[in-house]
């Protein structure tokens, strides 16, 4: 086998870790997309039973975002066992309790059931915040796309650019500005 | 005394043309900014136009339909399609405290007032606003209370709209 056989050998079989910002993301489409790297869907030599997946580092889980009410009207079940210890937790009120729950629960549903998925999701890594550890951010070497554009503030852009925007109103003639108190 | 100009200026300018008054005998005032001076015993209230700063930057298209009698709406007349996330748009139709403006002060058609006015709530709710808050609201969106403190997003496509277009060519 020659050098470069060798290193394309290595390069195939190597496990790349890529990195996933999810703010402002929706966890549920977001999982569908994080699936694929952790079991190595994107790569030409998948196979189930083939041991390809990657790591896929999740930061910024505190930050995802839910359409309309849903952070209300989503539940999520827990059942300890004993009678009568049934619990439904609202979506926010998990959030609050640990930011990273959502996030891995809908990674851990969309994995699909096998004897597979506990080791699979053992090469997910995700935090709150982004403050990653050094050893994990040397792993890194690609970025996941963001399926959604991340929204600005308004308090977040500069007065200047705020003025100078093009405007499309004008206030009428009979406007008062600010009423009288 | 402030009583009494608010109820001068309410009658005759702020709340423009009252159904119970449609004949003047004067020209309405029309007043960008009260001005109040007083001079020993003599109370002076002056209503003064006062430019809004936005002649400059207007789009021609704003002037262009003004001078064909046609209405101008974002969307009828640019071509727009505005997301509840263009804040720079939005905040051009709210008050200081970010209450959306009345559709006889914004000029729009009833359906996109009802779309904008709706897309300026949406963005609220997102916490992309917080600027343009009343004084005794919670401006940063991670302070505020309970589920409504993470983020959201909103589907435009949700906002139910009456049929009607706005009439143009
Ligand atoms: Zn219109």
């Amino acid at each position: 086998m020659s050098i470069t056989q060798r290193v394309q050998q290595w390069a195939t079989f190597g496990r790349v870790w890529h990195v996933y910002d999810c703010s402002y993301q929706n966890p549920f489409d977001s999982a569908k997309v994080i699936v694929k790297y952790l079991k190595g869907m994107q790569k030409p030599i998948y196979h189930p039973m083939n041991d390809c997946g990657d790591h896929v580092v999740c930061i910024n889980t505190k930050q995802i975002a839910l359409p309309g009410d849903e952070w209300t009207k989503r539940a999520y079940f827990h059942h300890t066992g004993y009678p009568s210890s049934a619990t439904w937790t609202l979506a926010w009120e998990l959030h609050s309790k640990d930011p990273m729950m959502i996030m891995k629960k809908a990674i851990y549903r969309s994995l699909g059931g096998n004897l597979q998925r506990r080791h699979t999701m053992q090469r997910l890594h995700l935090f709150k915040d982004d403050k990653v550890p050094q050893e994990v951010l040397d792993n890194i070497t690609n970025q996941i796309r963001q399926l959604r554009p991340v929204p600005q503030r308004l308090d977040h852009i500069d007065q200047e650019v705020i003025d100078n925007f093009p405007k499309i109103m004008d206030y009428p003639e009979d406007y008062l500005p600010k009423a009288i108190k | 005394m402030n009583n009494l100009i608010k109820n001068i200026v309410c009658r005759q300018s702020f709340w423009g043309y009252p159904a119970a008054r449609t004949l003047f005998t004067t020209p309405a005032t029309r007043v960008k900014h009260i001005e109040i001076s007083q001079e020993k015993d003599v109370v002076t209230v002056r209503g003064k136009t006062v430019e809004s700063g936005r002649e400059q930057l207007l789009v021609p298209q704003i002037k262009e339909c003004a001078r064909n009698g046609e209405r101008f709406c974002p969307e009828c007349s640019l071509g727009l399609d505005i997301k509840h996330t263009d804040v720079l748009i939005l905040s051009q139709y709210v008050r200081s405290d970010g209450c959306m403006l009345p559709r006889r002060v914004t000029g729009l058609c009833k359906r996109q007032q009802k779309k904008i006015g709706t897309m300026v709530t949406m963005a609220h709710k997102a916490g992309l606003m917080g600027s343009l808050k009343p004084a005794n609201c919670k401006k940063d969106p991670e302070k505020r209370y309970g589920f409504k403190k993470f983020n959201k997003y909103f589907f435009e496509d949700t906002i139910k709209l009456p049929r009607a277009i706005c009439k143009q060519s």
